[in-house]
């Protein structure tokens, strides 16, 4: 009853996307717009709660319940195992949708009705595609007979809180940047003869996005970290990328809506990049869905619902770039930038940030045009990336640690070098503090280090200064930033590995530690038996700093196995073990990471997301104001 | 001049979703790796052989007819759900089919082929899985065509289905 | 609908074999010369996992892994250069093994257009702005 419901309500959320789709035509049919707008949310809502309700009852009638669910599976993963799979995830990226839609609604007042009119007509041919995309080839609500007893579980690996936030928090990022590209085809069609500040509302959109996009991948780097057993968190697999560019082009788009708000320039290249974003985000839910390549993220799919989503993004594309082309004309300026002002170092980011999104987007399609021309199959990896995005950065976070202190307009050279002195002093202490610390000397070590402290360096000035001419929030972000360049150059470049094999009561040393292997325990989980070893650390006075305890569990009704690591960390390093194959005459395979600096990565992560949030708070204030 | 421009974004653009509608309508596996070995000669190698006293010796064994090559194991469920299939090869069709066993127990083999029938004509043993590595096998079962002057003209990675039953079939027919 | 369930069986597998790991280099692999060993880790890390998403050998515990590492051990051992390696694999199992695609000319684009990008946005700045500049 509860999934006919929902199917039905879904069906009823089309009607009310079409509808707010042709009232949004005529600006003055407020009330029905309003409906529209309200009918889609509720809608949407009621049918997605009722896709968790028949989750959490475990139906097993529901095709979707039966095939990710399971009743041993506990309340928290039986609702997160909602949007965990293809046709749940779609049902949450249209709430997204919906909910957006509805702050655009909210923004709606006299003197821009026609601009937010016309925002909603699009927004709602967006929502009216995708719905309509679930609906015909990913029905979540779906039936199978007979009614099973139980479901085909879940993956044990996947029941963990942080990859349970991870995907609606980086859906709040990729459908957030779909209330940017609406408003960028408005400013298009319009040309703004309403002199509505488009820019300022479309800001507050990529403010949301950005932020949220931002924890969202840092979740699921966080989760890989202490889940997969070997200390990273990023693998340049293509849906990672695939979140990672719009990220960038989310990026770029906050700091030129900065000058477009300033200097009335640059409007042009922000209704392009609104453009991009969006249908970076659309690729990226393309690529994870159509079966066109395998990946750890991907949902396994036939390629019928691969074309259908191609053909959508070939008609929202293709739409708005030949809007773009012909009619953008219209805010096109010949304004002037000095390359010594915030103008210039905005203008460098952007760049930055375009080629390395260019080039992760290379990387990722370049075996599919390869594979699609000659037939061969070439692999792009992780050293291509290294290769390439790495020296590209570099100069972008160099420009991060000036731009925000140069003034808007021409700055003379003297004094830029009287501002940066202070903070180039604080950095070269700091510098050559690390390396005395941790004594391992690498040009990459070196560079990323010298970038870190920069950053942090200005950041924590500004911030110690309480100079109010900085947006609090963009140093914050700033700073979050350097913490995590911090955090990846110290556990990429210093990290230190031992492999072993221990009997109980072997002893082995890593950097200045002690680990003694004390013993291993049989114990019991709630759905799985495991193998504990029980290592004890020392440190350098001999005293005792933790116990460290990694797990090989047996899944019983999945049938498979799992290792859990065990961590220690503090703000240094993170000292991390593995248990791996043995039995207790030859031994077990143990292996030990130290791992610098690795904390700063989450750290960042969280501060950088503090700075989206600050920034958010200002900017939804200044739009109460209008 | 700026309008000009505008159209080669706009054209790689189209070209990149070409690309992938095309990738998406062809007939293909994402997962599946076309052989490197292709057209190219077969590896050689010599090995102890099961049930046989002489090592098989690859250059003496290959060259002079079509031959199947199946690496196979017992330890591996679709090698047992493909062998019917590897014995129609070589009953019904009469082609020569030879089996090479992948990191086994020989005892377990010969058991094995008790119990399910042996359609190969000979039984190289890759105790530690060179052979196979130079053949550039990945995951097994795999089968080879390898045609009558040695090349190898085809392979399959995965278990026989019926579908490739015939078209491994069709192939060897055309290539006589 | 059967192959849908097919489909996302093996989906869930390939997610299990991949993800289930944490065995890398086990301990008896390890070659005595810290020099060797090194060698071996970094041409490891640049050999894709034939049967798993994304990984490298080094990183994975399938049995195929295994057998490459200590393949790729032994012909250190035995003298073998780092390019007499890599050949072998790629004489075996394609390009598609090595993480860094080799430079070639189809993957010139790859290598080259990321650097002829970012100077052609450099261009396009720096002449919109002297255009700027005149007005």
């Amino acid at each position: 009853m509860a999934a006919s419901l929902g199917y039905l309500l879904l069906w009823l959320s089309l009607v009310f996307s079409i509808s707010q789709f042709y009232f949004s035509k005529n600006k003055a049919k407020i009330k029905l717009i309003s409906i529209s707008v309200n009918g889609l949310l509720i809608s949407t809502l009621i049918s997605f709660f009722l896709l968790i309700y028949v989750h959490v009852i475990s139906d097993f009638s529901v095709l979707n319940v039966f095939q990710n669910s399971h009743t041993t599976k506990p309340l928290i993963y039986k609702i997160a195992g909602v949007w965990g799979n293809h046709e749940g995830s779609m049902l949450l990226w249209i709430l997204v949708l919906t909910i957006f839609n509805y702050f655009l609604f909210k923004l709606y007042n006299k003197g821009n009705c026609t601009f937010v009119s016309k925002t909603l007509q699009i927004q709602a041919f967006i929502s009216a595609g995708f719905i309509l995309f679930t609906l015909l080839t990913s029905n979540p609500f779906e039936r199978i007979f007979p009614v099973q007893t139980n479901g085909l579980g879940f993956n044990p690996i996947l029941q963990d809180p942080a990859l349970a936030a991870h995907p609606p928090l980086l859906y709040i990022g990729y459908v957030g940047f779909s209330a940017a590209f609406s408003i960028s085809i408005a400013a298009l069609t319009l040309g703004n003869s309403e002199k509505v500040p488009w820019y300022i509302y479309m800001k507050s959109f990529v403010l949301i996005s950005w932020t949220f996009l931002s924890i969202g991948i840092a979740l699921g780097a966080f989760w890989a970290y202490y889940e997969l057993g070997w200390g990273g968190w990023w693998f340049w697999d293509p849906v990672e990328n695939a979140s990672f560019m719009p990220w960038l082009l989310g990026t770029a788009l906050l700091h030129s809506l900065l000058i477009v708000e300033k200097r009335k320039s640059l409007q042009t290249w922000v209704l392009l990049l609104s453009i991009l974003a969006f249908i970076l985000s659309m690729v990226g839910t393309f690529l994870v869905r159509s079966g066109i390549l395998t990946s750890v993220h991907t949902f396994a799919l036939d390629p019928s619902r691969g074309i259908y989503i191609l053909a959508f993004i070939a008609l929202l594309g293709g739409y708005s770039l030949i809007l773009f082309g012909t009619k953008s004309k219209k805010y096109f300026d010949n304004n002037y930038f000095s390359f010594l002002s915030k103008e210039g170092s905005i203008l460098i980011n952007n760049i930055l940030m375009i080629v390395v999104c260019f080039t992760v987007f290379l990387g990722t399609i370049y075996p599919l045009i390869v594979e699609a021309l000659t037939n061969n199959k070439i692999s792009v990896g992780e050293p291509y990336y290294n290769s390439t995005v790495v020296p590209i950065m570099i100069p972008a976070i160099l420009v991060m640690g000036i731009g925000p202190i140069l003034s808007w307009g021409k700055e003379e050279k003297l004094k830029v070098l009287k501002k940066i002195f202070p903070t180039l002093v604080v950095t070269a202490v700091m510098t050559i503090t690390t390396f005395l610390i941790y004594q391992s000397y690498s040009l990459i070590g070196i560079v990323g280090i010298i970038l870190a402290f920069w950053i942090i360096a200005n950041n924590v000035t500004i911030l110690i200064k309480k100079n109010k001419t900085h947006a609090l929030g963009m140093v914050i972000a700033h700073l979050g930033i350097g913490l995590l360049i911090l955090g990846i150059t110290g556990s990429s470049v210093w990290q230190e590995e031992k492999i072993a094999r221990m009997k109980i009561g072997n002893e082995i040393k890593i950097e200045k530690y002690n680990v003694l292997f004390d013993r291993i325990d049989k114990i019991k989980g709630p759905n799985y038996l495991a193998l504990q070893g029980n290592f004890l650390i020392f440190n350098d006075q001999k005293k005792i700093i933790t116990k460290l305890k990694p797990e090989n569990r047996f899944y019983p009704i999945k049938n498979n196995f799992t290792t859990e690591a065990s961590i220690h960390t503090n703000l240094l390093r993170d000292l991390y073990i593995v248990l791996g194959d043995g039995n207790i005459n030859d031994g077990w395979v143990v292996r030990i990471y130290y791992n610098p600096l690795v904390v700063w990565i989450w750290i960042g992560s969280i501060v950088i997301f503090i700075g989206g949030i600050v920034s958010m708070k200002k900017n939804i204030n200044k739009i109460k104001i209008l | 001049m700026k309008k000009k421009l505008l159209i080669i974004p706009f054209i790689l653009f189209l070209s990149v979703l070409f690309t992938l509608f095309y990738l998406l309508i062809i007939d293909r596996n994402p997962s599946k790796l076309p052989s490197n070995l292709l057209d190219k000669k077969v590896p050689n190698f010599e090995t102890k052989s099961l049930f046989k006293n002489e090592n098989f010796i690859s250059s003496n064994e290959f060259g002079n007819e079509i031959i199947l090559v199946n690496f196979f194991a017992t330890w591996c469920k679709p090698c047992r759900n493909e062998h019917v299939y590897i014995k129609r090869f070589s009953e019904e069709k009469g082609i020569r089919v030879v089996g090479i066993n992948y990191k086994d127990d020989t005892n377990n083999t010969i058991e094995w082929l008790k119990n399910l029938g042996n359609p190969y004509s000979d039984i190289p043993i890759d105790k530690n899985g060179n052979i196979a590595i130079d053949w550039g096998v990945y995951g097994i079962p795999e089968t080879f065509i390898v045609n009558s002057n040695s090349i190898i003209k085809y392979r399959h990675v995965g278990p026989i289905t019926k579908e490739m039953y015939k078209k491994i079939n069709s192939l060897i027919e055309a290539m006589e | 609908m059967k192959k849908r369930i097919f489909i996302i069986i093996i989906s869930v597998c390939l997610v299990l074999f991949s993800l289930n790991f944490s065995y890398a280099v086990e301990p008896e692999e390890v070659l005595e010369n810290q020099k060797q060993e090194t060698r071996a880790r970094n041409i490891s890390k640049n050999i894709r996992c034939m049967v798993c998403q994304n990984q490298s050998i080094d990183e994975s515990n399938s049995p195929l892994a295994k057998d490459l590492r200590i393949l790729i051990r032994s012909k250190i051992k035995e003298g073998d250069k780092d390019f007499e390696i890599y050949k072998f694999l790629t004489d075996r199992y394609g390009d598609f093994i090595l993480l860094k695609p080799p430079l070639k000319s189809s993957t010139l684009a790859l290598w080259f257009l990321p650097f002829v990008f970012f100077i052609i946005g450099i261009l396009i700045v720096y002449s919109h702005n002297r255009k700027s500049k005149k007005n």
